[in-house]
């Protein structure tokens, strides 16, 4: 029972961080499903996975009342995130997971300073491609903008599908600085449109690993439940916060990812 | 709580309402799925089950209202979710006549049923 309640407690965490910054928070549920609760790693991967997709479909019960999800760049960009994580198999066999996720870390703590640095203080363009607006209770008023960068966004993104697809978690991480520093799209909407799109690439991985046998419903069911919870509670913080908030919270939270990256990396963690 | 203005309802267009609909549909679905699994677990007094239930032994555990075909199912409404959402944003941009986005979501489905089967090999 303790063990019930220490699954739901940490799922609801992951799930209202994940929501609200549009990363998903499977990357914090592998360790500590996996170091703390004694899961086996693929088991705890399977369980990460279908948590993104809670997180995924709960969020949007808020963001897109909101009109906040850009639903037209999403569909644009799964296209790219897709083939990608097809992709992932091959890019395993090329390089070393160990130097792969180092190598995710120094990105994430890259992202996290160029976030920090301009993340906030973008100002929203109109340049008429994939045009949305939606209103921004936090400033009062609404934000109108286009979309820029559609070619290194798509190919970047095939990078971020790419590394996902390897590394069963992440991809969010570098949707929303790709969307909000390369392609000119606002915070708010950005990490709407993450979380839209994180459910997609988390579905056939999901399927995948169901049909391999990874799938427990033991831990994934507490999982779910405490991932929705919090998924509903995420996206309200995220329309109600200042960007410059979530900025800041974005930041501390790519950083803490980045060390579990380096910790994985340096094998000091599973 | 504040006596700022009411921000303006947002009105959805048809993609937003078909996304919509169809996860919070896919959250009850498969939330009312897990509640019944884990009322049936109480019931047993067994404990959440270990290991889902393969695809082809459902409808026989279902029937024998095993608490893991209940959970499993629960699951698979979850995982399905996404590919309906963008099967419906299919035919949502059909309705909106945007051929581009009709042929972007086509291949974003067909992308997604080419990996899993290729994950399955």
């Amino acid at each position: 029972m303790a063990v019930i309640v220490g699954i739901l407690l940490v799922a609801f965490i992951a799930g209202v961080f994940g929501s609200m910054l549009g990363v998903g928070g499977g990357i914090i549920m592998v360790p500590v499903l996996s170091l703390a609760f004694g899961v086996p790693i693929k088991t705890a991967i399977a369980t990460s996975i279908v948590c993104v997709i809670a997180t995924s479909s709960m969020a949007q019960t808020t963001f897109a009342a909101r009109g906040m999800t850009n639903m037209r760049l999403g569909m644009f960009l799964e296209v790219a995130t897709t083939i990608g994580a097809i992709a992932g198999g091959v890019t395993a066999v090329l390089i070393d997971g160990r130097i792969l996720q180092g190598c995710f870390a120094a990105v994430l703590f890259y992202v996290a300073w160029q976030m920090g640095r301009r993340g906030a203080g973008i100002p929203p363009v109109e340049t008429g491609v994939m045009p949305s607006r939606y209103y921004d209770p936090a400033e009062g008023r609404e934000i109108s903008y286009g979309v820029h960068g559609l070619v290194p966004g798509f190919v970047l993104s095939l990078a971020a599908g790419n590394v996902s697809g390897l590394l069963g978690v992440g991809g969010g991480a570098f949707k929303v600085p790709i969307m909000s520093l390369l392609m000119g799209v606002p915070l708010k909407a950005t990490i709407a449109t993450s979380n839209l799109m994180i459910g997609v690439t988390a579905a056939t991985g999901a399927a995948i690993f169901y049909g391999r046998g990874y799938m427990d419903p033991h831990w994934a069911v507490p999982a779910v439940l405490g991932i929705l919870v919090g998924a509903r509670l995420g996206p309200i913080l995220a329309v109600r916060l200042k960007a410059k908030v979530l900025v800041l919270v974005f930041e501390a939270v790519l950083c803490v990812f980045g060390v579990l990256m380096l910790l994985q990396a340096l094998g000091v963690m599973p | 709580m504040s006596d700022a203005p009411r921000p303006p309802v947002h009105a959805m267009d048809a993609v937003e309402r078909t996304v919509s609909r169809v996860l919070t549909v896919g959250i009850a679905v498969s939330v009312v799925l897990m509640a019944l699994g884990l009322g049936l677990s109480v019931r047993d007094g067994s404990g959440i089950p270990h290991g889902v239930v393969p695809f082809a032994e459902l409808p026989s555990g279902l029937a024998a209202l095993d608490p893991a075909a209940y959970l499993s199912l629960g699951l698979i409404a979850l995982i399905a979710t996404p590919f309906v959402r963008v099967a419906g944003s299919i035919v949502a941009f059909v309705r909106e006549r945007d051929r581009r986005y009709v042929l972007i979501t086509s291949v974003v489905f067909a992308v997604m049923c080419f990996s899993v089967l290729l994950g399955r090999a």
